[in-house]
């Protein structure tokens, strides 16, 4: 009880610093908008080209890429604010206190989850407005969303053992930035696979954006829904989620000792 | 009297090898105020950090409020109040949400919590500040609302370190006042650390003289000055050149050695601090004494021993204040 009391008044009060600092996610927001506004407009005939699916907009197709690429982006930064409360003392305040331990990062990565799903409700409706649709409606959207926040939950753990690690947040700011562009480029986010030359066909099978994008992708085109290929794909978010975890755990046991 | 703080033979080492506290031990009383006086880099804060839970102790062993600071580390931390140097308040958060925060983290909600808050922040005196942003407080209303935090769940024992340091004389001698009020009225154990002679003399019914991680005396402040046993008479000269180098003061030295009455003579700063019985008597003879030579005295001033004197004694530096002199914030930064 303690756990789920502690949890959640944590997790309010980084949403709460979050509302209170919205240029935050305004530049979270800022890139995939252009992504979606201009980028997709940029290369909207891609979808003449062989290889792509028939009958589908590249809009239709991008959306799904774009949508990951704000959740994995924005869980790069997570670690930015474990820097401020080990650098500050707040942490060290809280450790003497009868909080749960767990709470504190599980207080984090909810928040940081939720904050996900916001900003890709944003991004969803923009989408709908440039005249994305999703296939499988209502439910394909909240499995969507779900999937989505889950895949950046699994990578908020890598930049919190960051943060906790190098406690600058500059540096968790600067590895995000250096990651998300060649992780998005070789992977399915922006383009089939058949479109790619070989060796980068080979990265964007072992790329976990790939399957995420796939998953999202398969929801919202019509005709693609698959329950095994959404499943394997949870299953390797899942997989990468108990990586970080696990890292992200042991780095925070070494520095609350 | 009951103790609460018992501490025996106390060690930590870094991994780097810093040695931060070698060997401590002393025991503080319920309800008195105990304090930890030194320089930068005794160890003060790493002791803190040992008592309160944040880092494991190297040997030796300690209770707080009865607990093992090892094996009962939960029950310790339900009844201490812990105040760090960095002043640690939410700047994004309001000065209430602060405290509710805090509260909640204490495990405390609903009225019970409302009403401690609210009347710990008319105490401190921010109740019309309590809705707006504490990052836009000064600094001074900063550590008044880290300290009600801190008191948020009622603590039997408080830990500050340094609750003054880096604040106008102003909002010190407040908090001083503070302290004082929440020690007699409410009964709470206070064990602080510090640099400063004056708040460890106003404020500690007893002290620890701390220095390099050793505990180089301990006693009421008033016991340890009485140690001295001798007034400190603190001269400044120069030679007939106007120099005022080594040679000079070796020279003086040999001067002063063949008075009477003197019980012990120590460089301090540029000049020299001589320990005498009753001062007044015999600064006449000391002045007539350089009368005679090439060497001028520049100043002199009596004082009667103050804990700076005590801290001289025993470890022949003088307690080197750097005053609002800020190091790079981290959690088990080492002071």
């Amino acid at each position: 009880m303690t756990l789920l009391f502690d949890t959640q008044n944590l997790a309010v009060r980084a949403l709460k610093k979050l509302v209170r600092n919205p240029i935050l996610i305004f530049f979270s927001l800022f890139q995939p908008i252009i992504f979606l506004v201009l980028f997709t407009q940029l290369f909207h005939s891609f979808n003449l080209l062989p290889g792509f699916p028939p009958g589908v907009s590249y809009l239709q197709y991008a959306a799904a890429g774009i949508l990951l690429q704000n959740a994995f982006s924005s869980a790069l930064q997570a670690g930015t604010s474990i820097v401020d409360d080990l650098n500050y003392g707040f942490l060290q305040k809280m450790l003497v206190t009868q909080v749960s331990r767990p709470a504190i990062l599980l207080g984090r990565l909810s928040s940081d989850a939720f904050r996900v799903t916001v900003q890709s409700v944003i991004i969803l409706a923009l989408a709908y407005a440039l005249g994305f649709r999703v296939a499988t409606g209502l439910p394909g959207i909240l499995l969507m969303l779900f999937i989505i926040a889950f895949f950046g939950l699994a990578w908020s753990g890598i930049s919190l053992a960051l943060g906790m690690r190098t406690r600058s947040a500059e540096t968790v700011f600067g590895i995000g930035g250096f990651l998300t562009f060649p992780l998005l480029f070789m992977s399915t986010a922006l383009v089939p696979v058949s479109f790619m030359p070989v060796w980068m066909q080979d990265v964007s099978k072992v790329n976990p954006i790939s399957y995420a994008v796939d998953a999202v992708r398969d929801l919202s085109l019509p005709g693609y829904f698959s329950t095994s290929a959404v499943l394997s794909s949870i299953g390797v978010i899942a997989l990468i989620a108990v990586l970080t975890m696990t890292a992200t755990l042991y780095l925070f046991r070494k520095v609350v000792s | 009297m009951t103790e609460v703080i018992n501490v025996k033979d106390l060690a930590l080492t870094y991994a780097d090898g810093t040695k931060a506290v070698q060997g401590i031990s002393f025991t503080v009383n319920d309800g008195e105020v105990f304090g930890f006086l030194g320089p930068n880099g005794a160890g003060k804060s790493t002791t803190i950090k040992i008592l309160t839970t944040l880092l494991h102790k190297t040997s030796g062993s300690a209770t707080v409020g009865g607990y093992d600071i090892v094996r009962q580390a939960p029950e310790i931390r339900k009844v201490i109040g812990v105040q760090s140097q960095e002043t640690s308040v939410d700047p994004e958060l309001t000065g209430r949400e602060n405290m509710i925060l805090e509260g909640h983290l204490q495990q405390m909600r609903g009225k019970e919590l409302e009403e401690r808050v609210d009347s710990l922040l008319s105490v401190v005196g921010l109740k019309d500040a309590a809705n707006k942003r504490a990052g836009r407080y000064s600094g001074g209303m900063k550590k008044r609302l880290d300290l009600a935090t801190v008191l948020v769940h009622k603590p039997k024992i408080m830990f500050l370190d340094e609750p003054t340091t880096g604040l106008d004389p102003q909002s010190r001698a407040g908090v001083w006042d503070y302290l004082e009020e929440l020690n007699k009225k409410e009964g709470i154990t206070i064990f602080l650390t510090t640099q400063y002679l004056e708040e460890a003399d106003r404020l500690c019914q007893r002290l620890c003289i701390v220095d390099g991680g050793k505990i180089v005396a301990q006693g009421t402040p008033s016991e340890l000055k009485s140690e001295i046993g001798a007034d400190a008479i603190t001269i400044t000269m120069k030679d007939y050149q106007g120099k005022s180098d080594d040679s000079v003061r070796a020279k003086a030295r040999e001067i002063i050695q063949n008075l009477p009455n003197v019980s012990n003579t120590i460089d301090s700063g540029d000049g020299l601090t001589i320990y005498a019985k009753n001062g007044g008597y015999f600064i006449p003879d000391l002045v007539r004494a350089f009368d005679k030579t090439d060497i001028k005295l520049v100043s002199i001033n009596l004082s009667t021993p103050t804990l700076d004197d005590v801290f001289l004694k025993h470890t022949g530096k003088r307690i080197r204040v750097e005053e609002l002199q800020k190091t790079a914030p981290s959690m088990f930064g080492r002071r």
